[in-house]
């Protein structure tokens, strides 16, 4: 597959920190933008039930999307958003429904407890989502549009001008979906086949990106990024509800970078609004950042990081206010004695609202076992603590909120094994990862009474294997590559809350067992042609293992042409989601789309 | 085509034979429907999931039957069980998400619901052929509910709504009294009457404490009803729907989760609240007006409560936090513990046959 991206002018990508750079012994994949770009518009967390090993806890069809990685849960992944943290601090979470693709240039998932380099809430992973600014590009126009089953019709419109020492881009964008789709009401007498009804989804936003190379040592750049999404809330099959929520979404950024000879210094502030409307319940948390970091190349073998980050958290949530203030202390130093060894060493601590997080330290390293002029194996090994501080709404939430609570804690471990062949046209990558993970003090929610209340109650053990295959063999002018990823997860809970309680030794809800995605494409020239595939395994509602949800298996089914007229470039494809029209659901009695079509046109000027 | 002619009248020999033999003064044994004996154990589900179930136990045997909708349906219930009503030889299932299912008792399959114009159903009584279903209709802002209803239904396999018959708000509990169906409305703290002959409000009278449900004790009606240390037992006259008298028994923390037990005994669960949620089941005499034993049982998330007349057993019912299955503890009329179930999503009820 050609990349659509491909630019003609010289071009220099704006700095920004390597999100990758002191986490030698963990895995972080990265989605770029090329892989986005049939998704235009779409929900990301659509991309990554998708295109990834990762489970997301959807809520129906653009509904709440939670992230759960490693077996931990939606609340255990730190999200960030140009290095700004934007898991909302009453939830604790992010939804990654209302994260448009289109809204940055490049995710990457950082798996495993990243506590010491992130922050709180990184038990599972991190999730980094980044803006890729360029110098020396000129005017560019893009236009992109998608239009799909269902009343689907998402457009974005981008301008931007770069040249070698300032770079501006604007984009806006439409997203919005009639959500009519049928589907078999298992919970009305005759099962009879309906139309969702209540579940429309408007969505649009504005994102400025802009960056300033004063001189050769010092670069200023800002993105700011608006998002506004209304939803009609998806009843419960065999539900009357006609639930509203507004979320409104506002993300600042500014860095200021300094270049000497062998050190980079970085200031950061930011600020991210978050405003929801569920009904008439309004809650708004604000959080405003201020950091600074000085990466140090001390010498051939040396590297270190050394941060400070402060951050100041308003709440006016529906049934309290609140203020907190967190300052964090960070240190990561990378250690390479020779070529064939790498280590990384993270430090974090964390003080918030006048209360000690866990300390967290982190080590990981790599090493490479065995290279020969096509094949390189890699062992990669992590371990690392990591936290997270109990949310606005588990301490303050009236009536209920808890403010004994303590933060949650775990340990985990890792290894990685990591083999790569390159032979003329053919590249393989394999990865196998083990992982063992102990949280400790998970918060969980238990009626008392009429009034529900978190306690630190739970501890769980969570181990897995993930394996992820990248191939790809070109034969004369076919280009053909397979991607595969399956996730084993095992999240099994420790403790049981009561005497009668059978939750003991038991997966965790919501947590399938089993993930498995393959994506198949070839290509010739400018047309290419994909096949997806993923089966979830079966889940279960109750902590006791009682509930369970039926596996399921889905199939994509698409084509991609690249294209280029005159001054104009860019792509068309076509879309069949869901070829075989399964009925499935991701989270109980939540419908979900059956076979669905989508035909998306990006022109780029 | 040769035999067949012999084939007839050999035929209506054995009918006739068959006929003369059998003792038409004895009942015919027909085999009895699955779950006709035994104990149905109504599980209203967890919140989001509306995982709401019926189990089906026969102390006999021991043998506990999961999910039983499910499986004789094969479908899921889909929605939170609020009531289990057994009436007209068919039960009754009332989810609080805006529907009725309705089953045959004895194999639990499925002849017709309501799933069309209610909001948040509570409960259903049947009378003259119709259902009236009590909803607390749809929320407002505020989360209140000033919209309530109860809603006839012309059929008793369910269908349209006929009608809406506006009532205070928050309607729970009722019960068909002379040509009266009484609503106890917990939220406006009233019980409204219903005028069967013409489908309309009657009355509607204001009571102490918060109202949740009617009980025939010993022939009399009586409307049982809460504060934080009192319970109520309104006596109501069913001819003309005046309060006769009023029982209030002293009792720490009621919740509006009883059962009728013996004569006028009711046992009440109890919640001593923030921040220990201990929850015990009381037991007071009606017609003495006193507590006999405050902590009768002591448990913890106790969600519903039944008594079996036949062994005087009691059945407590605790939703373990709702975050799996719940649990049923049968106790002796001593309140010993006899044996514990494990049951479905949110334990709140039962059906003795």
């Amino acid at each position: 597959m050609i990349d659509p991206d491909t630019v003609t002018l010289p071009s220099v990508e704006v700095f920004s920190p390597d999100i990758e750079k002191y986490t030698f012994g963990n895995k972080v994949n990265t989605i770029t933008e090329a892989e986005l770009i049939n998704f235009q518009g779409w929900p990301f967390s659509d991309f990554l039930q998708k295109r990834t090993g990762l489970f997301l806890r959807q809520y129906g069809s653009g509904m709440l999307s939670s992230l759960t990685m490693r077996g931990t849960s939606a609340g255990h992944n730190a999200v960030f958003w140009n290095g700004l943290p934007i898991n909302s601090p009453s939830l604790g979470q992010s939804d990654f429904s209302i994260i448009p693709v289109g809204g940055f240039d490049q995710a990457s998932v950082h798996f495993g407890s990243g506590g010491a380099l992130y922050g709180t809430d990184a038990i599972g992973g991190a999730v980094h989502l980044t803006n890729k600014l360029k110098f020396g590009e000129g005017h560019q126009v893009r236009i992109g549009s998608l239009f799909g089953s269902f009343g689907i019709w998402n457009q974005q419109l981008e301008y931007g001008f770069s040249n070698q020492q300032f770079s501006a881009r604007t984009r806006v964008y439409r997203n919005f979906s009639e959500n009519d789709f049928p589907f078999l009401n298992i919970t009305k007498f005759g099962t009879p086949m309906e139309r969702q009804d209540h579940a429309k989804v408007i969505q649009q936003g504005g994102i400025e990106d802009l960056a300033w190379k004063i001189n050769s040592k010092n670069l200023i750049s800002s993105s700011i990024w608006w998002n506004g999404t209304e939803r009609e809330i998806q009843p419960i099959m065999g539900s009357n509800t006609k639930d509203f929520q507004t979320d409104t979404n506002l993300r600042w950024v500014l860095d200021y970078f300094h270049f000497s000879k062998n050190k980079v210094w970085n200031l950061k502030s930011g600020l991210v609004r978050d405003d929801q409307v569920f009904n008439t319940s309004r809650n708004q948390t604000i959080q405003y950042f201020l950091a600074a970091d000085m990466d140090w190349e001390i010498g051939r073998n040396w590297n270190s990081k050394t941060g400070i980050r402060y951050t100041y958290i308003v709440g006016n949530l529906s049934t309290f206010r609140a203020q907190e203030s967190r300052i964090e202390l960070y240190q990561s130093t990378n250690f390479q004695p020779n070529e064939k060894l790498s280590f990384s060493f993270n430090l974090r601590q964390m003080v918030f609202d006048r209360k000690i997080a866990p300390f967290t330290p982190s080590l990981g390293g790599e090493w490479q076992v065995w290279e020969n002029q096509s094949s390189q194996i890699l062992f990669k090994s992590n371990l690392a603590r990591s936290f997270k501080v109990p949310t606005l709404n588990d301490r303050f939430w009236v009536p209920g909120g808890n403010q004994d609570l303590k933060s949650e804690k775990s340990w985990s471990g890792e290894m990685s094994l990591v083999y790569s062949f390159k032979k003329d046209n053919f590249d393989l990558n394999q990865r196998m990862t083990y992982y063992r993970m102990k949280v400790d003090n998970w918060i969980i929610w238990l009626p008392k009474g009429n009034i529900w209340n978190p306690q630190n109650i739970r501890e769980v053990q969570n181990s897995g294997v993930e394996y992820s295959l990248e191939l790809s063999q070109k034969i004369r002018n076919w280009n053909l590559a397979l991607t595969t990823n399956y996730a084993w997860t095992q999240a099994i809970n420790q403790t049981d809350i009561s005497e009668n309680d059978r939750s003991k030794g038991n997966q965790l809800p919501f947590t399938p067992e089993q993930k498995f995605q393959s994506l198949f494409s070839i290509g010739k020239g400018v047309f290419s042609t994909f096949l997806n595939f993923q089966r979830v395994g079966e889940r279960f509602t109750g902590t006791d293992g009682s509930g369970r949800l039926e596996p399921y298996q889905l199939w994509d089914l698409g084509s991609n042409c690249n294209w280029s007229f005159k001054k104009l470039s860019g792509n068309i494809g076509f879309q069949i989601n869901n070829l075989f029209n399964t009925d499935y659901q991701v989270m109980p009695l939540r419908a979900m789309p059956g076979r669905n079509y989508q035909f998306n046109l990006n022109i780029r000027i | 085509m040769k035999n067949s002619r012999f084939l007839l009248p050999l035929v209506w020999l054995t009918i006739f034979a068959s006929s003369c033999t059998t003792n038409t003064t004895d009942p015919v044994d027909l085999p009895k429907g699955e779950f006709e004996d035994g104990v149905l154990i109504m599980n209203e589900g967890a919140f989001g999931v509306n995982d709401g179930e019926v189990f089906h136990y026969d102390p006999a045997t021991g043998v506990i039957k999961e999910n039983i909708f499910r499986t004789k349906n094969s479908r899921p219930f889909g929605g939170l069980i609020q009531d289990m009503v057994e009436a007209e030889g068919r039960l009754y299932l009332v989810a609080n998400t805006g529907k009725v299912e309705i089953v045959i008792p004895k194999d639990f399959s499925l002849v017709g619901g309501v799933s069309l114009g209610l909001d948040n159903s509570r409960s259903l009584v049947s009378v003259n052929q119709r259902l009236f279903i009590s909803d607390w209709g749809p929320y407002d802002g505020d989360f209140n509910n000033p919209d309530s209803y109860i809603a006839v239904v012309n059929d008793l396999n369910g269908g349209p709504i006929a009608k809406k018959i506006p009532v205070s708000s928050r309607p729970e509990g009722m019960i068909v009294a002379g040509n009266f169906i009484y609503v106890a409305c917990s939220a406006a703290k009233k019980f409204d009457v219903i005028s069967i002959a013409s489908e309309t409000l009657a009355a509607s009278v204001a009571v102490e404490g918060t109202p949740s449900e009617f009980l025939q004790i010993e022939g009399r009606l009586f409307l049982y009803a809460t504060d934080e240390n009192n319970v109520f037992f309104h006596e109501v006259n069913p001819g003309n729907y005046t309060v006769v008298k009023t029982t209030k028994i002293p009792l720490t923390n009621p919740t509006p989760i009883i059962a009728l037990g013996e004569g006028s005994e009711v046992f009440v669960v109890t919640s001593t609240g923030w921040p220990d949620y201990d929850d015990a089941v009381a037991k007071v005499s009606v017609n003495n007006g006193q507590v006999t034993n405050p902590s009768f049982y002591v448990g913890n998330g106790i969600y519903g409560i039944g008594f079996k007349i036949e062994g005087k057993e009691i059945y407590v019912a605790e939703h373990n936090g709702f975050q799996g299955n719940g649990s049923v503890f049968i106790l002796s009329p001593l309140g010993i513990l006899v044996k514990t179930l494990t049951v479905g999503k949110g334990p709140s009820g039962f059906i003795f046959k």
